[in-house]
């Protein structure tokens, strides 16, 4: 009995298995090993040839290649760190509203939030690029009807990141309030109850019920929010091309030039590796951080 | 439980502090939506009428005629056409993967379950651009490259969908499964006829979410392809409009051409949405 279910396990597993094997692990094994040779894209793999940290070397060295790829490395930064401390309050604010008023307004305030994140990229980007405009653009009307002078947005290098943060925030929200949702659902009525008849206020409720009883939800928010940052390209490559001077070159933006526009496979690789360790000393921060607060 | 208690300390404050909400939620439902409902209400303007300073909100003499011209400038019905192969094709491999080796995660026993399940799960956190150079290379050595197969074939399979099916056909009762068995069935049988019934919404759920997902992806596509205009799918199709963006004179244009690639994905999830707020919901805390 047991080994004929053994069998039946690897005839389950075998199509997921071999296809995530061949076309994700395979090629994340495939960017370590690159990132220490050099390579041109155009070239079969067996064409790489051994030069140890050589391309480590020059992304971090003072070259143009250097330069560039350290500018993309502070612009995703900055974009991640945004979009997580914009993403994070707003959708609990927003969660909170739904939640309260589940009934009617809060069903229909969920779904217009989470509409926009059905919207394909090149949609967002051709609307926001209007949006933005300048002269005509409403974004820039209504600013002068509140009195507040035009502003350049995306031909700024002082706000054109912002701008694609701002675009990037509205597309995305609604899914971390639905998540927020999720996980105010889960803490139970009662608590409230209690610490109501213990003369708590509104904002106490908040602070000492609710935020910490969010803390998990809250964690694989960010965690998926930043996963998210890291990999914005859409806006980017659509609107902006990395510019105005570089403002809005993000590494996503970047490797795929450096690596399959320039075709320089062995430097995209090693770029890849070090946003990928990025990734991973961020994340295990954020899980240390949380378990440490667990523990307190 | 506010209305008990308002009745119990009748104040008018529970009255202003809901007004006060209501107004907020409907602020925030406003700004959410403008920029589509702006998108839309563009795209039925007139040239004239899109020139305007100040603009004109609401287009006086709406006219459909901005939609003919999209396809003027790039093949809208071609570029449609392989967006459906493209998300159709890519759900339909995900399903049968995922229900196949979430049905495996979660009813069989196994030396290395938790293992192999673990380095799978990992892959979902993986940023695609990480893989991008290798797997570019990778497909084009096996002849996929410049083709609607290349785009579908590297995602027939993906992470997140065994994670979810895992998730709920573990809540699938074992006697059900070991009744189908006693009668003989088949594996493969007891999987579809039976399991796949009972975790119909997930299903539903997934298949929603890898279509939307594979309609609106713009990174690999543009990467596989290599300007192999036949095989565009509507997102990349109408990047051209971009160079059509400088001046107003195009907005109309450029705006109809928006509303074309949400429609399919924004009429599903409106029909649909209770099944993908499920699915979030499954992936956050089911389990």
């Amino acid at each position: 009995m047991i080994n004929r279910y053994r069998a039946s396990a690897g005839i389950m597993l075998a199509p997921a298995v071999t296809l995530i094997g061949i076309f994700i692990l395979l090629p994340m094994l495939l960017t370590v090993w690159l990132s220490f040779q050099d390579w041109s894209t155009q070239t079969p793999f067996s064409n790489a040839a051994f030069i140890g940290f050589d391309n480590f070397r020059e992304i971090f060295g003072a070259s143009s290649v250097g330069r560039d790829f350290k500018g993309a490395l502070i612009n995703t930064s900055i974009y991640t760190a945004l979009s997580v401390i914009l993403i994070l309050p707003l959708s609990v604010a927003f969660g909170l509203m739904v939640h309260q008023h589940d009934v009617g307004g809060g069903t229909a305030l969920r779904t217009v939030l989470f509409s926009t994140y059905m919207v394909p990229m090149i949609a967002v980007a051709l609307v926001w690029s209007k949006l933005y405009s300048p002269g005509e653009g409403p974004l820039n009307q209504m600013l002068g009807l509140i009195g507040v002078g035009p502003q350049p947005f995306l031909s700024s290098p002082r706000s054109a990141l912002i701008s694609i943060v701002l675009l990037n925030v509205w597309q995305q929200v609604g899914y971390f309030t639905v998540l927020a949702i999720a996980g105010l659902t889960q803490i139970s009525g009662s608590l409230y109850e209690a610490a109501k008849l213990d003369g708590a206020n509104r904002f106490e409720q908040f602070r000492f019920i609710t935020l910490p009883l969010l803390r998990r939800t809250l964690l694989f928010s960010a965690v998926i929010a930043i996963i998210n940052a890291v990999q914005v390209f859409e806006p980017v490559a659509l609107i902006t091309q990395g510019g105005p001077v570089g403002s809005t070159n993000v590494l996503t933006y970047h490797i795929r030039r450096v690596g399959i526009e320039r075709a320089q496979g062995g430097l995209g690789s090693a770029m890849a590796v070090m946003l990928m360790l990025s990734l991973i000393v961020v994340v295990c921060a954020l899980f240390a951080f949380a378990n440490r607060k667990d523990q307190e | 439980m506010s209305a008990g208690s308002s009745s119990r300390l009748p104040r008018r404050r529970p009255a202003g502090r809901k007004a006060l909400l209501a107004t907020l939620m409907l602020l925030v439902a406003v700004a959410s939506a403008f920029p589509l409902v702006w998108m839309v209400l563009s795209s039925l303007k007139t040239p004239a009428e899109s020139m305007q300073v100040p603009p004109v909100w609401i287009p006086h003499t709406p006219s459909l005629d901005a939609y003919g011209k999209v396809s003027g400038v790039v093949n809208v019905g071609r570029s449609m056409w392989n967006s459906l192969v493209i998300a159709s094709i890519t759900t339909a491999g995900i399903l049968i993967t995922s229900m196949m080796a979430g049905y495996a995660f979660a009813k069989y026993h196994f030396p290395g379950r938790s293992l192999l399940f673990s380095v799978l799960i990992a892959t979902m956190f993986l940023p695609p651009i990480v893989t991008l150079i290798p797997l570019y290379r990778l497909v084009g050595s096996i002849g996929l490259n410049a083709s609607l197969a290349g785009i579908i074939v590297p995602n027939l399979a993906n992470a997140f969908g065994i994670f979810l099916m895992r998730q709920f056909i573990a809540s699938v009762p074992d006697d059900l499964i070991d009744a189908a068995r006693m009668d003989g069935a088949s594996e493969l049988l007891i999987l579809f006829k039976i399991v796949a019934p009972s975790v119909a919404p997930a299903i539903a759920a997934l298949a929603l979410f890898a279509f939307v997902y594979h309609w609106n992806s713009y990174l690999w596509p543009l990467t596989v392809l290599q300007g192999n205009a036949d095989a565009y799918p509507i997102v990349i199709s109408l990047s051209r409009l971009l160079s059509y963006n400088r001046g107003a004179v195009n907005t109309g244009l450029v705006m109809a051409g928006a509303t074309l690639a949400v429609l399919p994905p924004l009429i599903l999830f409106v029909l649909l949405q209770r099944f993908f707020v499920d699915s979030i919901v499954g992936s956050a805390i089911k389990g």
